[in-house]
């Protein structure tokens, strides 16, 4: 397999990473992953995931950290790694403080239950909202006026949601053009779509439908503001044979039913779909092994240790 | 009779549940396979069909009207019928407020909104209240005997349930009114003057003059719309109806099982039962590679490859093992009422309608229970799990 230091080290020189991918490829902890090992070599990052528009009791990312939510307000996760829940509301408070220069009447109308439960269900003000948390991540600075957070790794939700998002500064431009909201979204869409600052990584596995899921995927984002910045190819399986070996296997397989079989196949599989997908996209990839064990906690430090020593190898 | 059997001769709506990537849109569509089998006019109401699966059924985005299926060396015996549709939300909003609208006028004036034409890539909720509209249309045509739903993709296997329930507190006629110019009732309160100040000054005149509009013309659409969704979910309580989650072998398939039918059981709707996909629990019994494998004069090749073979089947034990495990404690820790299915997954993955079939009878045969290990009887003081295949 192909090391990607290079790709990898220029990922995380972003301000903002987009993690999207079909539900089931390992999205989440490819985010946790990725974030943990941006500030193992230094940086100061925050890892954040979306708020879902219907109650929660845990979710997949604050999990894979002991946790069972993350805030919405930033909470330390590991050394140089903090995690925030993106929250609509957080973000709808922050705008309309912006906006009225006094913060009472920002709090006044967060305090307002009709106006809150109108910028719940409304046009895209969920994402709206979440949309300027994330401005307000990215602007947060020390005394010193130095970035508080170099990097931003978002676990984006379903591909929906991923285009709802990225696309939504656009759309919601053609509709609000003037006054406040319009400028923040004219800032948010500068960062969205400057590919030196934002990039989308689309995290896949090498099998058949997931590949060809992801080449929709890429498809339907070429076209949306963002730029893909690379591919990770998640649970790539060991290939334990040697050429020579591979063909003394055909010699020995029976017809019935055998125990490895299934494996054997897998593996075949595996090599086959990340062909295509090599042919199929010319985009930086990165490849990450199978993980020998199944807990999640288990499953991210082996991750994020691959990753790690693909850094590592170029310093 | 297997109890997926049961569900699909028996039922009128079934309604298909789970997170993201476990397999759901195509357990869909193999239920319908298999109901159109069972000589039921079956239509599979999809949403977000992967491009292969489209291909496969060979239904289109974007078609006004469902299609009839003709599948390609699978019989389906008379009147068996099966039909496919991909849900586009927007077609579906628009035939509403046609519908609705009080003179055509009304209609073409809120059709041409620019708000309202972004209104299901936006509102959130709307693609799922579309879903459940475009189900009550098809039910009540009576051209159906069941209709599969396949539910929008998202991480959280109960957005589906609960969607509606955002999108009716979004219709709120209080809040209407509230947003509503020269609204007679209105009271010029504080709550009144806070909010026009807020959406006044944050939007600009323009867009919200633009979304008053909106409002003042989908008023009278949006109390009907709500009284819609209420009576779609009362209808979902029926009896005809049953909702199946389908999940797969990994731990949070757990919490999801467990919340989901919590949940089901607080909506009063009629949970049908777990479907397990891509379980390693119903695999045929194998031999175990030995040396018998091996040519009267092997080559070293021959020898390390047998051995690595011999690690991958250990391998696949420990997996059988784990996913056994599983199920054992999604038995433990869910209702002794909730049947569960585990169903294989397919090497080659899911191409031709061949592969459907074999996926339907894999989760409504009988037979095909026998090559399911039995997955550990309970603690001999519980009672026995009736609906667990093959393990009884």
């Amino acid at each position: 397999m192909t090391s990607s230091a290079p790709t990898l080290q220029e990922l995380l020189s972003h301000r903002v990473i987009l993690v999207t991918g079909k539900g089931g490829v390992g999205r989440t902890t490819c985010t946790a992953a990725l974030a943990l090992t941006a500030a193992r070599a230094g940086k100061r990052v925050m890892v954040a995931e979306i708020q879902e528009p219907t109650r929660q009791t845990w979710s997949p990312l604050a999990r894979l950290f002991e946790e069972s939510l993350l805030p919405s307000d930033s909470t330390p996760l590991a050394e140089g790694l903090w995690g925030v829940m993106l929250d609509s509301r957080k973000g709808t408070e922050a705008f309309l403080g912006s906006v009225f220069n006094v913060k009472a009447l920002a709090r006044l109308a967060m305090r307002t239950p009709p106006l809150l439960r109108f910028l719940d269900a409304a046009p895209s003000f969920h994402e709206m909202g979440i949309f300027y948390h994330v401005m307000e991540i990215l602007r947060a600075q020390d005394h010193e006026g130095a970035h508080l957070y170099d990097l931003l790794v978002v676990d984006m939700p379903a591909t929906g949601h991923t285009l709802a998002l990225t696309g939504l500064p656009r759309v919601l431009l053609s509709l609000v053009n003037r006054g406040p909201m319009a400028r923040a979204l004219r800032e948010g869409n500068q960062v969205l779509k400057d590919p030196a600052q934002t990039t989308a990584l689309v995290v896949t596995i090498p099998e058949p439908l997931p590949v060809s899921e992801t080449m929709e995927l890429v498809d339907g984002l070429r076209a949306s503001t963002v730029a893909v910045g690379g591919v990770v190819v998640n649970r790539i399986p060991r290939d334990p044979f040697t050429p020579q070996e591979r063909l003394a296997l055909a010699d020995i397989l029976p017809r019935e039913p055998i125990a490895g079989r299934v494996e054997v196949d897998r593996i075949s599989r595996a090599r086959d779909s990340l062909d295509r997908l090599e042919r199929g996209l010319d985009f930086p990839m990165i490849f990450v092994d199978e993980q020998p064990e199944s807990d999640a906690s288990s499953v991210l430090r082996g991750m994020a240790s691959q990753l790690g020593g693909l850094l590592g190898g170029t310093s | 009779m297997s109890w997926v059997r049961d569900l699909i001769s028996e039922k009128r709506i079934v309604v298909c549940c789970g997170a993201g990537g476990v397999g759901k849109t195509t357990a869909a569509a193999a239920l319908a396979l298999g109901a159109a089998q069972a000589e039921r006019r079956v239509l599979v109401l999809t949403i977000d069909p992967s491009r292969r699966l489209a291909e496969t059924l060979g239904i289109q985005r974007n078609t006004p009207e469902p299609v009839i299926i003709q599948p390609v060396d699978v019989e389906i015996p008379s009147p068996g019928m099966l039909s496919a549709w991909v849900l586009d939300p927007k077609l579906v909003s628009d035939r509403t407020v046609e519908r609705l609208a009080r003179s055509p006028d009304e209609a073409r004036r809120l059709l041409m909104n620019p708000i309202y034409q972004r209104v299901t890539d936006m509102v959130a909720g709307m693609q799922e209240y579309t879903a459940m509209e475009a189900l009550h249309g098809f039910i009540q045509q009576g051209r159906f005997d069941l209709v599969i739903l396949d539910t929008p993709p998202s991480r959280n296997a109960l957005n589906f349930l609960e969607a509606p329930q955002r999108l009716g507190e979004f219709l709120d006629g209080r809040i209407l009114k509230l947003l509503l110019p020269r609204n007679p009732d209105a009271i010029i309160g504080t709550t009144r003057r806070i909010i026009n100040a807020v959406l006044g000054t944050v939007f600009g005149e323009q867009f919200y003059a633009d979304l008053q509009v909106f409002f003042a013309s989908f008023a009278a659409i949006f109390s009907q719309l709500n009284g819609n969704s209420q009576r779609m979910r009362l209808r979902l309580q029926e009896d005809d109806t049953s909702f199946l989650l389908v999940t797969s072998p990994v731990r949070e398939a757990l919490d999801d099982a467990i919340y989901f039918q919590e949940k089901i059981h607080q909506l009063g709707l009629p949970l049908g039962g777990f479907l397990l996909n891509r379980s390693r629990v119903p695999m045929v019994e194998r031999l175990f590679p030995g040396e018998f494998l091996l040519p009267p004069h092997p080559t070293p090749h021959h020898r390390s490859a047998l051995g690595k073979l011999v690690g991958l089947a250990r391998l696949e034990q420990n997996q059988v093992a784990q996913h056994k495990e599983l199920v054992e404690e999604l038995l433990s820790r869910t209702s002794h009422e909730v049947p569960l299915t585990a169903i294989p997954e397919l090497a080659e993955g899911v191409e031709t309608f061949v592969d459907l079939d074999t996926l339907a009878s894999w989760m409504l045969d009988e037979q095909s229970s026998q090559t399911r290990p039995s997955t550990g009887a309970p603690e001999p003081a519980d009672p026995p799990r009736q609906p667990m295949q093959g393990s009884t």
